[in-house]
């Protein structure tokens, strides 16, 4: 036990005493976090629409000139290759839509715009039914009642003449029934109900998730890896093998060292991006931390692992893009739900997919414990492979008998 | 008389790759002498050292601690030093020696105690405080000897202990290591300098992973009638291409 402590408070004093490396671990993710929530929090910007040939057109009340500049064809084509507007619609019938199509974003926003005036349109056309069948619907009526004033005279004449075939054809005649009172006008806007977040929710709540995660894992993962591999190179692990230290008190010593940094670490990174940033979060913030520690520990360990494969630091850095990057396209950040069946089994392998899907699932959806055992449980299992292999590597370059 | 071999090497082999680096090597220690190991750079007394150690499996042969194989419990007894300095470079020179101290199990007043002594041994008590960065190859080399001294062990392994410190502070660190085995210790060392060769009781020539002469240096000079250690080597070489 004493051991044990002694590794760990070595490390944290290590870690203390290394300014730059403290600065790195926290402050950096906090910088770079601020960047992504500028870039993916901002409101996008209303896209530039216009119109043309629009002079005779009815349907131009659907749209409204504060939303879309009224332009001559020429005007149009003009400013669209100027990139001045995203796109034109045509509304000569049927309606066409030009769109300056070079950024795929834009395009988005520019349809669901448009598409919402369509809506307008559609009951501008619905409107002119209405009117055209309430015009012939009068007409009509107009000649049922010139039929039935024909109607009472004649019955008048067979009452006077003979009434008996009257009273024969009044009970044979069918019962006219009522006509039924007019349905009330159906709404045309939708109403939209959110099972999980709201309409505030933006591409920084959904990434906020994933983005922790990912940061958490890539420093602890540097960091880790270098601390472990310089034990290597500068020889103080051999010191520590003609030690009586035990195989599992240097492997744990570090879990316990680095672990109680990323405890300080995982909390401010949350806080900050809960209580500063107002990332969306309805879940507790100790769930929160629970799996960002968790994981943390998956990345000091696979670190350490890797870190037995590199005989310097700039082959430590090596496995960034090996180790880190493809986990960040894999995390969740992105939907492989259409990718090949291969490469989502490569994203089941990686710790950040299941960071990102148990803290999407405390911080928008907010379910408790029941939500995230599992991804826990399989990041927990992680690190105790990882851990064990690391011990079993130690054991093996060190043939002393326990 | 009951005579016990804190280090006791028997028909050691090792090869990297093609490459043989040990050739059945035997050594045997006896306690409290000062053995040293010399030869040529490449001819295998670094791994000969760490084998001896545990640092490293031998392809065949035995190694034994205290006259058993080598325990976890036998390193308490054990003092090493490697070529590099192996010290943390972000801690003081207090910290470091309180870690490695620690890990050997040591602790309370009796730790700090030893710290400062094991300081003072290689001049380096007024340094404590300062982180290792800040130290010179001669400083960062003391303390990497302060290190493998803290736990007062029995037995020394020190690879090349003097490399790169100056004529006044080596002196002093062989008074050191005459002072520790007047208490006892057993102590091995691999060096290049030849006048260091003459403090020791017993020298073994390794060459090409070969023990090719051991013994006392002045019989060993004697053997060959040579006047100097250096000259065993060529001599031996002289006497190989007769045959």
């Amino acid at each position: 036990m004493r051991n044990l402590f002694a590794m760990a408070r070595r490390i944290i004093h290590q870690i203390v005493r290394d300014k730059r490396t403290l600065a790195l671990l926290i402050i950096a993710p906090l910088l770079i976090l601020t960047l992504v929530w500028y870039i993916f929090g901002a409101k996008a910007s209303e896209p530039n629409l216009a119109i043309i040939h629009y002079k005779s057109s009815d349907l131009l009340p659907a749209f409204k000139s504060a939303d879309y500049e009224r332009m001559s064809p020429l005007q149009a084509r003009q400013s669209l290759a100027d990139k001045k507007i995203d796109a034109y619609v045509d509304l000569k019938t049927p309606v066409k839509v030009h769109l300056e199509g070079s950024d795929p974003s834009r395009n988005g926003l520019a349809m669901s715009k448009i598409q919402k005036s369509m809506q307008a349109v559609q009951q501008i056309n619905v409107k002119k039914m209405k009117t055209e069948l309430t015009g012939a619907i009068q007409t009509q009526q107009k000649t049922i009642q010139a039929q039935q004033q024909t109607l009472r005279q004649m019955t008048e004449v067979m009452q006077r003449y003979a009434p008996s075939a009257l009273a024969t054809i009044m009970q044979n005649a069918p019962k006219g029934e009522k006509p039924h009172a007019a349905a009330a006008p159906e709404k045309v806007k939708l109403d939209v109900t959110y099972l999980h977040g709201n309409d505030d929710l933006n591409t920084f709540d959904s990434f906020g998730p994933a983005m922790v995660g990912i940061f958490v894992f890539l420093f602890i993962f540097m960091i880790g890896g270098v601390s472990f591999l310089r034990e290597r190179t500068t020889g103080t692990l051999d010191r520590l093998m003609a030690s009586p230290i035990k195989n599992y008190q240097i492997i744990w010593g570090y879990m316990i060292g680095f672990g109680l940094f990323v405890i300080v670490q995982s909390f401010i990174l949350t806080c900050y991006i809960v209580y500063v940033l107002n990332i969306y979060d309805i879940g507790h913030l100790l769930d929160v931390l629970i799996i960002v520690f968790i994981l943390s520990f998956s990345a000091l360990s696979l670190s350490i692992l890797l870190s037995t494969f590199a005989s310097n630091e700039l082959q430590m850095f090596q496995f960034i893009p090996l180790v880190i990057v493809p986990q960040v396209f894999l995390s969740g950040l992105f939907p492989i739900d259409t990718l090949p069946g291969w490469v989502r089994a490569l994203g089941n392998l990686m710790p950040i997919h299941y960071s990102t899907e148990a803290l999407r699932n405390i911080m928008i959806r907010g379910t408790g414990f029941s939500g995230w055992w599992f991804d826990g449980l399989i990041l927990v299992l992680f690190s105790i492979v990882f851990i064990a292999i690391n011990i079993l590597v130690i054991r093996a370059s060190r043939p002393v008998v326990d | 008389m009951n005579v016990s071999y804190p280090v006791k090497g028997e028909h050691l082999h090792k090869r990297f790759k093609n490459q043989i680096v040990l050739d059945d090597v035997s050594l045997t220690l006896q306690e409290g002498e000062i053995y040293g190991l010399i030869g040529p750079s490449g001819s295998g007394k670094t791994t000969l050292v760490r084998i001896l150690l545990g640092l490293e499996k031998a392809d065949s042969g035995n190694v034994e601690l205290f006259e058993q194989r080598p325990t976890l419990n036998a390193f308490r007894s054990l003092g090493y030093m490697a070529q590099s300095d192996a010290l943390y470079n972000e801690l003081s020179a207090y910290q470091n020696l309180d870690f490695f101290a620690s890990i050997q199990g040591m602790g309370g007043k009796e730790k700090k105690q030893r710290i400062l002594e094991v300081a003072k041994s290689v001049d380096l008590e007024k340094d404590l405080k300062k982180n290792v960065a800040q130290f010179s190859g001669g400083m960062k080399r003391r303390l990497s000897l302060a290190a493998a001294l803290v736990h007062s062990p029995r037995l020394y392994l020190l690879d090349e202990p003097t490399v790169g410190l100056d004529p006044m502070i080596r002196r002093n660190i062989w008074t050191l290591f005459h002072y520790l085995k007047g208490k006892g210790a057993t102590i091995i060392v691999t060096t290049h300098v030849m006048d260091e060769v003459a403090q020791c009781d017993r020298v073994g020539l390794l060459s090409e992973g070969k023990i090719i002469a051991q013994g006392a240096p002045r019989d060993l000079m004697a053997q060959y009638g040579v006047p100097s250690v250096e000259e065993i080597f060529i001599a031996i070489e002289k006497e190989g291409a007769k045959k």
